[in-house]
């Protein structure tokens, strides 16, 4: 756009005064646009889902050739030092097959139990399985791009989880992929609570990849370094008992938290249905 | 300018580039799309890349695209990163509108000018993608924008010579 002052021209002075309100007109329209996206979100469900299915297969093919590259080089790594690492895992599988034994024990007694008190649970099975294949590494919220989508049954409002634990709920939906709200987004409140003693807390994220966590009654701060959060079911929207991160440092009425399923690493993603399906009409 | 018209290593027949036109949005648009690496990182350290390319060439020349055009390729951006719809189509126009009036207000322009000019486009950048992702829920203390501002800010010399680089292609230089 020519800047400086057009001369006599008649044409050149018009076309410079057009362009500034072309300008002033975009600005409007994109106000409008943001008032929009941030009041009702849902409205751009549709373009924010199309937008996803173009970067999302684009971000899974070249997952596949960082996470082929990175194999290589960890692969070649543990070749070295084998014999020590074998005895390692040797003892922890021998560990491990003992409490695995305890804990048998306790789930057909658990089961006993809930026999006698005629309690029944809702199945929680597995809506699809995807992997983390990007994020939103330029924004101050906590975004991650899940390789599978509506195809794959994936729905606005769905809890994701890991092996290792929660990692976060479904907020835009592609046909290819999804976009997932991560637990250390800041606008990620999930009602959980201490697995040692089962004191309710509150957890929220602090942007940064790692947690906040409050108890809900005000007064002597309940947290030790290493102790684990799980989530409790309030709120209908997160099944219970999925842990979410691990406690590293204490602060004034509460603590910071680190999550369990760490996003870079986690292997897949579970896509679940919300644990009471009325909750997930509500979330936003 | 005058360097490059008497330098001898022009060859004939050397011009232009056939889409000379089209290619600086185009590459705004292309660096708009590096948010599709397969990058998971939890910090949201990296620098708005799109926003930092779209300051460089308006810096280097005044006309790369008709000013209007930053509004749709805001829309790109806004869609490929998972922005708030409408934050950089507000933000990529007013931009383009307030560099049109410094424009008209220096007398004369160096490296650090322009670097400071950058600089200031940024923190507005950071400040309002900040207060937007506290409307929409998620207030964080102000002080979490200084790491991520302080890396595009010295991200921004890099995005410039590139800018240049690609500049000089397109024209044929």
């Amino acid at each position: 756009m020519a800047t400086a002052r057009p001369g006599w021209s008649r044409r050149a002075q018009y076309s410079l005064f057009f362009s500034f309100l072309a300008l002033i007109a975009g600005i409007l329209v994109g106000a409008f646009l943001l008032a929009l996206s941030v009041l009702a979100p849902a409205r751009f469900e549709a373009v924010r889902g199309a937008a996803l299915d173009i970067t999302g297969p684009i971000s899974s093919s070249l997952h596949q050739v960082t996470a082929t590259a990175a194999g290589l080089v960890t692969g070649a790594g543990d070749y070295w030092d084998a014999a020590g690492q074998n005895g390692k895992l040797k003892r922890e599988g021998a560990a491990m097959r003992r409490q695995i034994l305890q804990a048998r024990a306790i789930i057909q007694e658990n089961r006993q139990l809930k026999a006698t008190l005629k309690l029944r649970e809702a199945q929680q099975d597995a809506i699809a399985v995807g992997r983390l294949v990007g994020s939103s590494f330029n924004s101050p919220r906590r975004f991650a791009i899940l390789s599978v989508g509506t195809s794959d049954g994936v729905r606005v409002g769905m809890p994701v989880r890991s092996p290792d634990g929660l990692v976060g709920r479904v907020v835009d939906a592609g046909a290819l992929a999804s976009r997932v709200l991560l637990v250390s987004d800041r606008a990620n409140i999930v009602p959980a609570r201490l697995l040692r003693g089962g004191i309710p807390v509150i957890s929220q994220g602090r942007g940064d990849g790692t947690i906040d966590v409050r108890p809900l009654e005000v007064g002597r701060n309940p947290f030790k370094r290493g102790d684990i959060i799980i989530t409790s079911g309030t709120g209908g929207l997160y099944p219970p008992l999925v842990p979410i991160a691990r406690i590293v440092k204490l602060d004034d009425d509460g603590a910071v938290a680190i999550p369990l399923a760490d996003p870079a690493n986690v292997s897949f993603a579970i896509v679940e249905p919300p644990y009471e399906p009325a909750a997930a009409a509500e979330a936003p | 300018m005058v360097r490059a018209a008497l330098a001898t290593k022009r060859r004939i027949g050397q011009g232009p580039k056939r889409l000379a036109t089209v290619v600086p949005a185009a590459t705004v648009v292309a660096t708009s799309l590096l948010a599709a690496l397969p990058i998971v990182d939890q910090s949201g350290w990296y620098p708005d890349f799109g926003f930092l390319v779209l300051i460089g060439w308006r810096l280097l020349r005044s006309d790369p695209w008709p000013g209007w055009w930053a509004a749709p390729m805001g829309l790109a951006n806004d869609l490929l990163n998972g922005f708030p719809i409408g934050f950089s189509v507000v933000l990529w126009t007013a931009t383009m509108l307030a560099l049109d009036l410094v424009d008209r207000r220096t007398m004369w322009r160096d490296y650090w000018i322009e670097w400071g000019l950058a600089a200031v486009l940024i923190a507005i950048d950071e400040c309002l993608q900040w207060w937007v992702a506290g409307l929409a829920g998620a207030r964080l203390p102000i002080e979490t924008i200084v790491p991520p501002l302080a890396i595009s800010i010295c991200a921004f010399p890099l995005c410039g010579w590139l800018v240049a680089r690609v500049d000089r292609w397109r024209l044929g230089r």
